[in-house]
C-alpha cells in the first residue's frame, strides 16, 4: 500500500512536471511584475504635447559597451522622434563616485529627463538625489536606487525579460542537441539578480521540459577571469558532454578556447549576449550553437518613451521587460539588427558568404 | 667679463619666466575662457556648477599633493587608487561597528600602513617604486574586493558624512575646506621646510643628497607614506560624499592624478614640482570633464578631446624641461 | 709651523682579503695645499673615502688638530670640519645655488621654516669673496657653466670646512680658462687657514698649486716631497716606480 502510494506520488509529480512547459516570470529588483515593453505607446496627442514641451534629456550611463551603445541608440532615436533634445551623455566607468559627479554635472544643463543605469543600486540614492530633488524625471535600466518609490521618485525601470532569455537558451540548447544528451551548466556564482534569473530559467527549462536531457555537470563562476580553468576542469571530468551553457558571452569564449585546445568539436555551447568572436565561431560551424540576445535597442526606446510620456501625464508601469531572441547560424543577420539595431559585423557577413 | 655676466643674467631671467612654469595656468585660463564662451547658455558659469567642479576634484587634488612629493623624490606611487578603496571600506565598516572616530583612524591608518609598506620596500629593500606600487596596486585592489565580497557599505553617520564630504562650514562645503587646507599645508611643507628641500634634493640627485647628510631612504619612506595617508584621506572624502564605500572607488583616478601632477609642472624624474600647480592641474581635469559633458559630446568624443588636450598640455610642459 | 690639522698615522685599509692601502702616513698643516698623486688604482679614491669618513680605516689613526677621531660616515667627517668637493660635484642640478650651498644643513627661521633670506645673503657674500662669477644666488645649477658649478661646489666646501677641504680632481672636466679660474680660487683658499688636500692627474696643476706632493703607488706611500725641492721627473719616476729600478 505504502509502496503503491509512493509510486503514485512519483508518477503524479512526473506528470505535473511535464504537463506544462516551464513557467516562470521575470520580476523586477523589487519583485515588480513585468509588462511587455511593446505595450507602451503614446497617443498622437501626447506625442504632440511632448514635442511642444521642448524638453531635454541627459543620458548618464554606468559604462560604455556594445550593450549600452544599443540602449543609448534606442533612447536617442526615440527622443529624436519625440523632439526631445539630448543635451549630455556620460560614462561612469563602473565608478559610483564618478556617476555622482556626472549627475551633478549634467544638472547644470537643467535636463527634464535623466536616463541612467545605476552603478550601485544599494547606495545610488545619494547619486540621484540632486536630480530627484530638482524634479527631473528619472528613468532607469535594470535597477533603481534603494529607497526610491516608483511614480514619485522615478518613472519606471526597463529591463530584459530575464526568464525568457534563460528559457530561450534552454530551448536553443535542446534544438541543438536533438532534445537529448548531457549538458554542462556554468552559472554566475554571485548575488546578481540579472544573471541569477537567467541562469535559473535555463536550468528549469532543461529539467522540466526535456526529460531526455540531463544537467550532468554544474560549476559556479564568481570571477570571469577564471572561466577557462572552470571549463577546463569540466571538460576533463566530463569529456562526453553534449552541450555547455555559459552564463554570458565573455566567459563562453574561454570555454570555447578550452574546447578547441582539447580538440573537442562535438560539444555545443549556448550562451547569452551577442558577441562577435562567438558569432563568428557559430557561422563557421564551430562549437557555438546559439546566442540568446536581448533587444537592448528596445530598452532605450521604451525608457525614453516612458520618461517623455511622464512629462505629459502618462502613468508608466513600474517595470517593463523587452523581448529576447535566440540567434543561430541562420538568423544571425536579423538578430544583430533586432538586438543592437546594427548590421552584422563585416567579419561575420564575410564568413557567411 | 661684466658684459658676459649681464648676458647670463638676462638669460637666467628669461629661463626663470619661461613658458613651462606657467603652462598650467595659461592652459587653465584658456580652457576656462573657451568653455565660458561656448557654454555661456549651458550653466557652465553658474556658481553651482563651478563649485561642483571643485567638489568633484577634491579627492583627486588631495591625492595629487601626495604624488607631487613622491614624484619630486624621483619615485612613483601607482597604488593610490587601490588605497582609496581600501581606506573607504575600512572606514565604512569600522564606523558601522565602532563609530566615527574609530572609522577615521581605520581609514587613514589603512592608507598610512599601505604607504609604509610601499615605502619600506622601496627605501630599505631597494626595489623600484614603479614595481613595488604596481604590485601593491593589484594586491590591494584584491583586498578591497575581498573585504566586503564586492558589496558596497553605506555610511549613515551624519557627522562623518558632513565632515568628509557632504556638509559645509560657514557656508563653504567641507570638501572645499579640505582642499584649501591640504593645499596650504602641502605647499608650506613642500616649499618652506627642510623636509621639502630634502625631498627635492633626493629626486634631483640622490647621491648628492646622501653625501650632504640627507637620509635618502628616510625621505623615500616618508614620501610614500604621505602619499598613502593622503590617498586614505581621499578615500574618506569619497565615502563621505557618496555616503557609501565600494571597491570601485578610486579605481579610475590614478591616470587623472598623474596627469594633473605632470601638467601642474612636476617632473616625472624628480627634483622639481609644484603643489599649487597640481591643484590647478586637478581643477583643469575636472573642468575638462565637466565642460565636455556640458557641450553635449558623446562619451567617445569626450574621451578623444580630453586625451588630445592633456597630450598637448603635457607636451608643452615637458618640451622645455628636456633640454 | 704649528700643529698639523690632519694627521694620518699608519693607515691600512682591507677590503675582504685585498689590501687597498697600507702604512700610509701624512700630515696636512693649516694654510697648506698638499697634492696626492698616483696612477689609476693607486688607492687615491680609497684615501678620499677614509679622510672624508665614508670608510673607516682597518687600522691606523686619524687625528684632527692632534685629537684622534673615529668616523664611519661622511656626516661624521663633516662634523669634524672636513669637506669634500667630489669629482661629480654632488650638486642637485635643478635646485638653486643657495639651496645647494646649504644642502642638508639648511638654516631655519624662528618658525622652523627655511631661512631663505639668510641662505641667499650668505651665498652672495661667499661667491663674492671667492670671486665665483655666477648670475645670482637664485640661479639654477643646470643653467651654470662647468666652471661656475665647480666654483659653487668649492664655495660650499669652503663655507662649511673649518679644518680641511678635500678636492677630488677639481678641474678634470673644465676648459683652459675655467681651469685657470678654479686654480685661482683654490689658491685663495690658503688664506682661510684650512688644510687642503687635492687630488689631480695634472702634474702642471700640482706644481702650480701645492706646497707638498705625496705620491701613492699600489696602496703604498712612496714619498712626500716639498714642491719647491722636486721636479716633474722625480714625481713621475715615483708614480711609475722607475726610481726603484
Amino acid at each position: 500500500m505504502r509502496k503503491a502510494l509512493s509510486i503514485m506520488t512519483v508518477l503524479a509529480s512526473l506528470f505535473a512536471a511535464h504537463a506544462f512547459a516551464a513557467q516562470g516570470v521575470t520580476t523586477g529588483p523589487n519583485g515588480e511584475k513585468p509588462v511587455p515593453a511593446a505595450s507602451l505607446t503614446l497617443t498622437a496627442a501626447q506625442e504632440q504635447q511632448v514635442k511642444d514641451g521642448k524638453f531635454t534629456a541627459a543620458l548618464v550611463w554606468h559604462e560604455m559597451s556594445e550593450y549600452t551603445n544599443a540602449v543609448n541608440a534606442g533612447a536617442r532615436d526615440e527622443f529624436k522622434r519625440l523632439g526631445v533634445e539630448v543635451v549630455a551623455q556620460t560614462d561612469a566607468g563602473f565608478d559610483a563616485a564618478r556617476q555622482k559627479a556626472d549627475v551633478e554635472t549634467v544638472m547644470a544643463k537643467k535636463p527634464s529627463i535623466i536616463l541612467s543605469l545605476p552603478v550601485d543600486p544599494a547606495t545610488a540614492a545619494s547619486v540621484y538625489d540632486p536630480a530627484r530633488q530638482a524634479g527631473v524625471k528619472l528613468g532607469f535600466v535594470d535597477n533603481c536606487p534603494a529607497g526610491y518609490k516608483q511614480g514619485t521618485d522615478y518613472v519606471t525601470i526597463v529591463s530584459d525579460d530575464l526568464f525568457q532569455m534563460g528559457n530561450k537558451a534552454g530551448i536553443a540548447m535542446a534544438e541543438a542537441l536533438g532534445k537529448k544528451g548531457k549538458v554542462g551548466y556554468i552559472f554566475h556564482d554571485a548575488d546578481f539578480y540579472v544573471t541569477n534569473q537567467r541562469d535559473g530559467a535555463f536550468k528549469k527549462t532543461i529539467e522540466q521540459d526535456y526529460p531526455d536531457m540531463k544537467i550532468a555537470a554544474e560549476a559556479g563562476m564568481a570571477d570571469p577571469a577564471r572561466s577557462e580553468d572552470i571549463a577546463q576542469a569540466m571538460i576533463t571530468q566530463h569529456p562526453d558532454l553534449d552541450g555547455i551553457y555559459v552564463t554570458w558571452a565573455e566567459p563562453a569564449l574561454s570555454v570555447l578556447s578550452a574546447l578547441r585546445a582539447a580538440g573537442n568539436k562535438h560539444t555545443k555551447i549556448v550562451t547569452l549576449d551577442l558577441n562577435e568572436p562567438a558569432a563568428l565561431d557559430m557561422v563557421k560551424g564551430g562549437n557555438i550553437a546559439a546566442l540568446v540576445a536581448d533587444e537592448a535597442y528596445s530598452i532605450g526606446v521604451t525608457l525614453a518613451r516612458a520618461s517623455a510620456g511622464s512629462l505629459v501625464g502618462l502613468k508608466a508601469e513600474p517595470f517593463y521587460a523587452v523581448d529576447s531572441i535566440a540567434v543561430t547560424k541562420e538568423t544571425v543577420k536579423e538578430g544583430w539588427k533586432k538586438s543592437l539595431n546594427k548590421d552584422v559585423p563585416a567579419t561575420i557577413a564575410d564568413a557567411m558568404k | 667679463m661684466s658684459s658676459a655676466n649681464t648676458g647670463t643674467e638676462v638669460g637666467s631671467l628669461a629661463s626663470r619666466f619661461n613658458l613651462q612654469q606657467y603652462v598650467v595656468y595659461l592652459g587653465f585660463l584658456a580652457i576656462f575662457l573657451f568653455f565660458a564662451i561656448m557654454l555661456r547658455d549651458s550653466g557652465f558659469l553658474t556658481v553651482r556648477n563651478l563649485s561642483n567642479i571643485v567638489l568633484q576634484t577634491a579627492p583627486v587634488t588631495i591625492m595629487a599633493i601626495g604624488l607631487v612629493f613622491v614624484m619630486s623624490a624621483g619615485e612613483i606611487d601607482l597604488s593610490i587608487g587601490s588605497i582609496v578603496a581600501v581606506a573607504a571600506l575600512a572606514a565604512a565598516v569600522t564606523i558601522a561597528s565602532y563609530g566615527m572616530a574609530a572609522g577615521i583612524v581605520a581609514g587613514l591608518g589603512a592608507g598610512i600602513l599601505i604607504g609604509l609598506i610601499n615605502g619600506a620596500l622601496v627605501a630599505y629593500v631597494r626595489l623600484p617604486s614603479f614595481l613595488v606600487t604596481l604590485a601593491t596596486m593589484g594586491l590591494f585592489a584584491g583586498v578591497s574586493r575581498s573585504m566586503t565580497d564586492l558589496r558596497s557599505i553605506s555610511v549613515t553617520n551624519e557627522i562623518f558624512t558632513g565632515f568628509f564630504g557632504s556638509g559645509s562650514l560657514l557656508g563653504v562645503p567641507s570638501l572645499i575646506w579640505w582642499t584649501v587646507i591640504a593645499i596650504a599645508i602641502g605647499h608650506l611643507v613642500y616649499r618652506e621646510t627642510r623636509f621639502g628641500a630634502h625631498v627635492l634634493a633626493t629626486g634631483d640627485n640622490a647621491r648628492a643628497a646622501s653625501v650632504s647628510g640627507i637620509s635618502v631612504p628616510k625621505i623615500r619612506l616618508a614620501v610614500l607614506t604621505i602619499s598613502g595617508g593622503l590617498a586614505g584621506l581621499a578615500g574618506l572624502l569619497y565615502a563621505g560624499r557618496l555616503q557609501a564605500a565600494k571597491y570601485t572607488l578610486g579605481e579610475t583616478d590614478l591616470m587623472t592624478v598623474i596627469a594633473a601632477v605632470i601638467v601642474g609642472g612636476t617632473l616625472l624624474n624628480g627634483g622639481k614640482g609644484s603643489i599649487v600647480g597640481a591643484l590647478v592641474g586637478s581643477l583643469m581635469m575636472g573642468m575638462l570633464n565637466n565642460g565636455l559633458i556640458l557641450m553635449g559630446l558623446s562619451v567617445s568624443d569626450q574621451m578623444i578631446v580630453r586625451g588630445l588636450i592633456i597630450l598637448t598640455a603635457v607636451a608643452v610642459s615637458l618640451r622645455d624641461k628636456s633640454r | 709651523m704649528n700643529a698639523p690639522i690632519l694627521q694620518l698615522q699608519d693607515i691600512r685599509k682591507n677590503f675582504g682579503g685585498i689590501t687597498a692601502i697600507e702604512n700610509f702616513s701624512l700630515e696636512v698643516f693649516p694654510g697648506e695645499i698638499v697634492a696626492l698623486v698616483g696612477d689609476n688604482g693607486a688607492g687615491k679614491s680609497t684615501l678620499v673615502k677614509i679622510v672624508s669618513g665614508v670608510h673607516p680605516p682597518s687600522s691606523g689613526t686619524i687625528a684632527i688638530e692632534g685629537k684622534p677621531v673615529t668616523m664611519s660616515n661622511a656626516t661624521m667627517g663633516r662634523a669634524h670640519g672636513i669637506e669634500v668637493v667630489y669629482q661629480d660635484l654632488a650638486l642637485a642640478d635643478q635646485q638653486t645655488v643657495y639651496m645647494n650651498m646649504f644642502l642638508g644643513r639648511e638654516p631655519l627661521n624662528r618658525f622652523g621654516l627655511l631661512d631663505r633670506r639668510r641662505m641667499i645673503a650668505e651665498t652672495e657674500k661667499l661667491v663674492k669673496e671667492l670671486d665665483v662669477r655666477i648670475p645670482s644666488a637664485h640661479a639654477t645649477i643646470r643653467d651654470l657653466s662647468g666652471g661656475q658649478r665647480q666654483g659653487v661646489a668649492i664655495a660650499r666646501a669652503t663655507h662649511w670646512a673649518s679644518k680641511l677641504i678635500l678636492l677630488d680632481e677639481p678641474t678634470a672636466a673644465l676648459g683652459v680658462a675655467e681651469t685657470a679660474k678654479v686654480e685661482e680660487i683654490v689658491l685663495s683658499l690658503k688664506q682661510r687657514n684650512v688644510g687642503i688636500l687635492i687630488i689631480s692627474h695634472s702634474l702642471d696643476q700640482v706644481f702650480k698649486l701645492s706646497d707638498r706632493i705625496c705620491v701613492l703607488r699600489r696602496g703604498k706611500q712612496i714619498g712626500v716631497r716639498e714642491t719647491k725641492k722636486t721636479d716633474k721627473n722625480e714625481i713621475i719616476a715615483m708614480i711609475t716606480g722607475l726610481q726603484q729600478q
